[in-house]
């Protein structure tokens, strides 16, 4: 009795909560309902394909896959099968690439961002310059590095050979170097976003810490050891937690500059899946590994959110 | 004296970075651009071991030849039509239900507020390549069982890109209405607005900059994916992003033409960038990672 009736008055409440805030719910149907559709939905029946025998005789009749349970992650796992092999191979392949791109890429963001940082002529126009490889369309950005990573054609050999560095032109864009390229056409690509961000870091530091400093003889390498990277470490874990998912994920760079089969030295889950569900169809192990991939990066993801706090500064 | 000379070899090495800096980024924009203004002839001809025809930053017969026959083979001007139409549609679409979303998570304290913005943060960490795969199985399904074209669709495209849009518009869009004080709202309320009154009246002039960054990041997001774009879009939708990459073929590399439509891509994003730069910038410092 109790029970029943703090149920109806918590249900009351409830009611009440949504009459109260009708408006607001109103407003965000629109947005509920198509991320719901594209989004919510389909990551949902995406978990469900993972488990089903779902490839092209099944696509047209959803209702003759059968459930297979756990059988698609094994054979997407399996490293005795030829797909099993290469979709642990790329899983290495992307950590590699991460690891290189978000190291480098960071490096180069924070040494600019430093120099940027000092008041000198022209540096509003030099931070409009080096934002352009970050605004370009990505098919844009490497559609031109595979250009000039072209072995006869291209620049890059050119100067290696002039510098003495080869003595053959390098083949870039196939086998065990391809990867090499994409990497430095994405640190290319993805520093500049780094660097605005850790320029807004760096200028929100006040400069009577930089002056107590000097003071006390701070040299220039101790002043940013103990002010400006500690005081950068927020901007920097949200950085690289939101950099790392993308990166895992990343398509376009692999795609646009080596097909959409990249071999087997820079095969990354994402171009290895998009062809595993539609140019092989099998569905169901193309929705396995990106399940997989998804329960790799759901650390990442929950630090990031968790980081982000999004209720705090609602005012 | 010293100390002067410590101070200018300072300033020249300071200089020069940034030089070297600029050149790194600079130079695949050279590349692209003097790549379409290079004769078909004259990149097959180039070799690297070849003295005297290597390839060069200066074509040596400049011609304007890769933008008078740039849609000659590769139907790029259909390309660009698809993109502006799709693009342009995302970036209406979005910015109307971002505003209102952000607008209601923004202003009103309802039940449900926090978890639905951590939805909303949370479909930023899906694989795009996940949802990818049941997408396009309910595109077919949709029309199997109803009979509307979805796959190779412009509304099919935009309804999927605006979805993508949405999530870090909402969050940009919230950031900039919190900054907004509310005794506006109520003040505009006082004056005998209702709340969706204020918001139109009030709070979107005020949002204006806000309003400019969303609407931009929608069309620069729709104008270069690639993902979806290879698998949702057909011979009637293709869009820059997935055509620039047809001028490469198994029989023929068409690099001068590519690089033409790649200076072509490009130019719609640069024109916004050098108009609105500081709109963009705002916006994309406030809304990616406020803390």
């Amino acid at each position: 009795m109790k029970n029943t009736r703090s149920m109806l008055s918590s249900i009351s409440t409830v009611m009440g909560n949504i009459r109260r805030y009708r408006i607001a719910y109103y407003l965000l149907i629109p947005a509920l309902i198509l991320m719901l559709l594209v989004h919510f939905i389909p990551m949902i029946w995406g978990i469900t394909i993972s488990f089903l025998d779902f490839d092209v005789h099944t696509i047209n009749d959803w209702s003759k896959a059968t459930f297979i349970g756990i059988d698609n992650y094994i054979n997407g796992l399996n490293p005795i099968t030829t797909i099993g092999e290469r979709f642990l191979r790329s899983l290495w392949n992307v950590t590699f690439y991460a690891i290189v791109v978000l190291s480098l890429g960071y490096l180069i963001a924070m040494g600019v961002a430093l120099l940027l940082n000092r008041k000198f002529k022209g540096r509003i126009i030099v931070r409009g310059l080096i934002l352009l490889p970050y605004i370009i369309p990505d098919t844009v950005a490497f559609a031109v590095w595979r250009f000039m990573f072209q072995s006869r054609i291209g620049i890059v050999n050119k100067y290696l050979l002039d510098w003495g560095w080869i003595k053959e032109p390098t083949l870039w864009l196939i086998g065990d170097k391809s990867i090499y390229a994409v990497m430095i056409a994405s640190i290319w690509k993805g520093w500049p976003f780094t660097c605005l961000m850790l320029l807004a870091g760096l200028q929100s530091i006040p400069d009577d810490l930089y002056d107590a400093a000097r003071i006390d003889g701070a040299s220039a390498w101790q002043q940013f050891k103990s002010i400006t990277f500690p005081l950068l470490i927020p901007v920097t874990t949200v950085l690289l937690l939101l950099s790392t998912i993308w990166t895992f994920y990343a398509f376009n760079q692999f795609y646009v500059m080596l097909g959409s089969d990249p071999g087997y030295q820079a095969d990354v889950p994402s171009t290895l899946i998009l062809r595993e569900a539609f140019t092989s169809l099998h569905y169901g192990i193309g929705s396995a590994m990106s399940v997989i991939l998804m329960l790799i990066m759901i650390v990442f993801s929950i630090l990031y959110i968790k980081r982000i706090k999004p209720g705090e500064e609602i005012v | 004296m010293n100390t002067r000379i410590k101070k200018t070899i300072k300033r020249v090495f300071f200089y020069l970075t940034i030089a070297l800096v600029l050149a790194w980024v600079l130079m695949p924009f050279f590349w692209m651009v003097s790549g379409s203004f290079k004769s078909t002839l004259e990149i097959q001809a180039s070799d690297i071991k070849t003295p005297g025809q290597e390839p060069t930053w200066i074509p040596r017969r400049p011609t304007l030849e890769n933008y008078l026959t740039v849609n000659k083979v590769v139907k790029i001007a259909d390309y660009f039509k698809n993109s502006v139409i799709i693009s342009l549609g995302t970036m209406i679409f979005c910015l109307i239900i971002a505003v209102l979303a952000g607008y209601s998570i923004s202003r009103f304290k309802f039940p449900g507020r926090h978890p639905y913005t951590v939805a909303v943060l949370s479909t930023q960490m899906f694989p795009g390549i996940l949802f990818l795969i049941p997408y396009a199985v309910m595109f077919i399904g949709v029309t199997r069982f109803t009979g509307i074209p979805m796959r190779d669709t412009y509304w099919g495209m935009i309804f999927t890109y605006t979805s993508f849009a949405l999530p870090f518009s909402i969050w940009m869009l919230r950031g900039y209405f919190n900054t907004i004080p509310r005794e506006i709202d109520e003040q505009a309320q006082i004056d005998g607005c209702n709340k969706i009154g204020a918001l139109f009246r009030v709070i979107i002039p005020l949002a204006k900059p806000g309003l400019i960054a969303v609407g931009i990041y929608g069309f620069m997001m729709a104008w270069g994916e690639i993902l979806f774009a290879s698998v949702l879009t057909g011979k009637d939708t293709t869009t820059l992003a997935i055509g620039i990459l047809r001028y490469i073929t198994t029989q023929e590399n068409r690099w001068g033409g590519m690089m033409a439509a790649c200076v072509l891509t490009s130019l719609p994003v640069l024109a916004f960038f050098t108009l609105l730069q500081k709109h963009m910038i705002s916006g994309l410092t406030a809304g990616a990672l406020k803390e």
